[in-house]
């Protein structure tokens, strides 16, 4: 019944399984994993091999503007300039050029201004501009984000290429819904904390799995806007210890600060400025969260040094320690800022960066 | 009767189907059999007769209507789509009632659909218990197989006793494939590790055991099936030949063999323990011991190793203490047109009328005020207030005399400093409503101040204690009292 042939397939059949498992000792060739802590305990970070050099040789950075030189700031020959009023006539066009390049495309300088009128807030129908009220505050935010939390940003900073990467919406923008509550942790409901500091159960928290969820939900969207493993943060063998944890801990924590300030002190109160087409469900702003700026990078855009270039974006008089040339050092005030709004921009800008591109001889002012 | 049987036999009999003893009183059987060709390829090609009897029938229709409200509750999750439903169904999930239920009949779209599947489901499997422990007593047989079924039973049923234990339907396991997963992982972070549950890597150790049992015994008897192997029952009652070879060699190597008996009395341990201790384990959690990970250091578990790029004690000390907010009590429902969720039912407090104002300012010279309410973290007021600020006005016009001072309290979460902050902030908004939107005389309203977390009117240790603690008090201001 049973002959040599069919004994001979079972035995081909046996060896299956041992190829599979000398290919195991092997190895995965697909995955890098680099070690972040003590040998052994498994704190590291899995990357998918070439996904981090493909990504990196991806990211576009646009190439700085030539400086503007040292002419000193203000005051400005145009009205209606709210942020940028502590520059120079060069320096403001040269920023105003840079934003255009991106956030509208380079040049379109009509993405946020009436050209007929570079200081109106309006069109020339009295309708509102709204990309323009909106840019102004993106601006003071910027100032805010770079002077503020050099905790979390360090003084590699923002411009506005950092999100908007050169597309007028940025990437991960939230609205009010049920199934991305736990975002709201980045705008007005704070408490993460679910795990016990005792060992025995008492009422000192009664967290259920469901808010476990919760959290849980908001360190996946922190861990895939980062493209990192919770060990990038956190040993996982006790998430909320401090004692064990790596220092990036620290600038996350900050980092969820700095969007808690962004969401609720800039973004959100641009609810009533937008039109109805740029809302949510819920009829609320566009939020940020971290995978806005990072877009799946531990640091955005690799941590290019784009925002020292542009020292407009500072809302401080250095960088790193350096000063910055023609710089005051605190706000000039916004009102009786005196200049006609028809002189010309008489800063030098760069021939080749100027062509086409300059925000026209009327003389733009950013309101 | 003439039988081959051999578990390599690639020959299936095609005769009458056997129809295997008679059963007294019980034996009314569904048809006489069949052959299945595929099924002979993995067992025994005949298929049938079936017996489903009472208990099957009421376990079938039960497990039928849990699968149908999960089924249509995922369904309906998806807005009634049967293309997302099929594209996101390993996604979809019917989840437990929410935290702020406890253990109350929530409704049916906030968890009571779930506790609905889950009784039936319970009851299905309970009867499908049943019906396995009549058969087996109807065969003459043995009841081991419904025990180990009881076995993994427990387990099933520790997920829905822990809860009722901890007073919570929201720690139940939501159904849907990769939800119940991601419980999984959230159970383990919530109560610290269950990595460290001793329990827990004893229901591991069983599993793995399990599966060391299972290769070993089913290779062995593969192994010496060319020589009767596989006819396990006699070998136990007439040694031959396979026994004695498969014993001997278990004996060459490892020194100490099962019998064809004991083998079996292994594996059925291994695998009822499995589920037995996981249970235990799982009944132990959030009941005894609330943190895992603490337990195992406490009991000399847990290793520790050098410090390798961690926190410095600076970064430590500045952030200790900085995140001590719980996650949220409850969970919004978002209403279309609205930018904030709707207040959770458990925040609704009562309102204080007119005239219970009045007589508790006299009595004590203030009045606890809570349904008030503020969005967490900002001082100005939702919506829903408006009744208790008419409350107010309609004592302020009743007593023209009175005059009260307004103080702000928080609750315990947070920075101290800013909660300071947001008391007074939060008063101060009150009186501005009192004396704009409601039209009350200023100097009715003496002043604002804000204490913060400092006057805690219950403990805020639970959210029921720091509900309460979120409130303004009405004080009764000097000059013209009522």
């Amino acid at each position: 019944m049973r002959s040599i042939h069919k004994a001979s397939t079972i035995r081909v059949a046996a060896f299956a399984p041992l190829l599979v498992a000398i290919a195991g000792c092997i190895g995965d060739r697909t995955t890098d994993t680099v070690q972040v802590g003590y040998r052994g305990v498994a704190m590291e970070q899995n990357y998918t091999r070439g996904d981090v050099k493909s990504q990196f040789t991806q990211v576009k950075i646009p190439t700085p503007l030539p400086p503007a030189g040292g002419s000193p700031p203000g005051p400005l020959p145009w009205q209606n300039v709210q942020v940028l009023n502590d520059i120079s006539v060069a320096e403001f066009n040269r920023t105003m050029i840079a934003m255009s390049t991106w956030v509208a495309g380079t040049g379109n300088c009509a993405y946020c201004h009436n050209v007929a009128n570079f200081a109106s807030d309006t069109l020339a129908s009295g309708k509102p501009l709204y990309t323009k009220l909106v840019a102004r505050r993106m601006l003071q935010m910027t100032r805010q984000i770079n002077g503020q939390y050099s905790s979390h940003v360090k003084n590699t900073g923002v411009t506005c290429y950092t999100c908007h990467l050169g597309k007028p919406l940025p990437n991960g923008l939230w609205f009010y819904s049920s199934q991305n509550d736990y975002l709201r942790h980045y705008l007005d409901r704070d408490g993460a904390r679910v795990i016990s500091k005792a060992v025995a159960p008492s009422n000192a928290n009664r967290s259920s799995v469901k808010q476990t969820e919760w959290t849980y939900a908001l360190m996946i969207s922190q861990s895939k806007s980062l493209g990192v493993n919770c060990t990038y943060c956190h040993n996982s063998r006790q998430f909320s210890s401090w004692t064990q944890a790596p220092p990036q801990r620290v600038t996350a924590f900050y980092g969820i600060q700095m969007l808690r300030d962004v969401n609720s002190n800039y973004l959100s109160p641009l609810q009533g400025v937008y039109p109805a087409v740029r809302l949510g469900a819920m009829g609320d702003a566009p939020k940020a969260q971290c995978l806005t700026c990072h877009n799946g990078v531990y640091k955005p855009l690799y941590a290019a040094q784009m925002a020292k270039h542009y020292p407009a974006l500072w809302g401080r008089a250095d960088w790193n320690g350096t000063p910055f040339p023609g710089i005051m050092p605190s706000s000039a005030s916004a009102t009786g800022m005196p200049g006609s709004p028809t002189s010309p921009a008489t800063a030098p800008i760069a021939p080749s960066v100027a062509a086409g591109a300059a925000p026209g001889p009327a003389g733009g002012g950013l309101r | 009767m003439l039988e081959y049987q051999n578990l390599f036999t690639r020959v299936q009999v095609r005769t009458v189907p056997e129809a295997g003893i008679s059963i007294e009183n019980a034996d009314n059987r569904i048809g006489t059999g069949w052959f299945s060709y595929l099924a002979g390829k993995f067992g025994d090609a005949q298929i049938g007769p079936i017996y489903l009897g009472t208990l099957g029938v009421y376990s079938l229709l039960c497990g039928l209507i849990a699968f149908e409200i999960i089924g249509l509750n995922m369904w309906a999750s998806v807005g009634w789509d049967l293309g997302e439903f099929i594209r996101q169904l390993p996604w979809l999930a019917l989840e437990p009632p929410p935290p702020q239920y406890g253990l109350h009949i929530p409704p049916l779209a906030q968890g009571g659909w779930y506790l609905m599947a889950g009784f039936f489901l319970t009851v299905s499997i309970g009867l499908w218990w049943l019906r396995t422990y009549r058969r087996a007593r109807a065969l003459g047989m043995g009841s081991h197989l419904p025990w180990a079924f009881a076995s993994a039973i427990f387990l099933y049923s520790a997920f829905f006793i822990q809860p009722l234990l901890v007073g919570s339907w929201s720690e139940m396991v939501p159904f849907g494939v990769f939800p119940h997963l991601d419980w999984t992982a959230a159970f383990s972070i919530r109560y610290g590790n269950l990595y460290y549950n001793p329990f827990h890597a004893l229901s591991i150790v069983f599993l793995y055991g399990s599966a060391v049992l299972f290769a070993m015994h089913g290779a062995t008897i593969l192994a010496v099936a060319r020589v009767g192997g596989e006819r396990e029952i006699e070998q136990i009652t007439d040694r031959g030949t396979a026994a004695e070879r498969s014993m001997l060699f278990w004996r060459w190597t490892m020194g100490f063999n099962a019998t064809m008996e004991s083998i079996h009395r292994w594996a059925w341990w291994f695998a009822v323990l499995t589920t037995f201790t996981g249970g235990i384990g799982i009944l132990l959690t959030g009941t005894v011991v609330d943190n895992w990970y603490l337990w195992g250091v406490k009991h000399g578990l847990v290793s520790a190793y050098p410090a390798n790029n961690v926190l410095t004690p600076e970064q430590q000390e500045t952030l200790r203490g900085r995140y001590q907010g719980t996650a949220p009590d409850s969970f919004p429902v978002y209403q279309p047109g609205s930018t904030r969720p709707m207040l959770a039912p458990e925040e609704i407090a009562p309102v204080i009328n007119a005239q219970s104002i009045a007589d508790s300012l006299t009595a004590t010279g203030r009045v606890s005020i809570r349904a008030i309410y503020f969005d967490l973290g900002t001082a100005t007021t939702r919506p829903e207030s408006d009744e208790q600020y008419r409350e107010i006005v309609t004592f302020l016009s009743q007593n023209p005399n009175s005059r009260v001072s307004i103080v702000g309290h928080t609750d315990n979460v947070g920075n101290a400093a800013a909660n300071d902050t947001l008391s007074t902030n939060r008063a101060g908004y009150v009186r501005e409503q009192l004396t704009t939107a409601y039209g009350v005389d200023s100097t009715r309203v003496d002043g604002v101040s804000g204490m913060g977390s400092r006057q805690p009117a219950a403990t805020n240790d639970t959210p029921q204690g720091r509900r309460a603690n979120r409130r303004v008090e009405l004080v009764s201001a000097p000059g013209r009292n009522p």
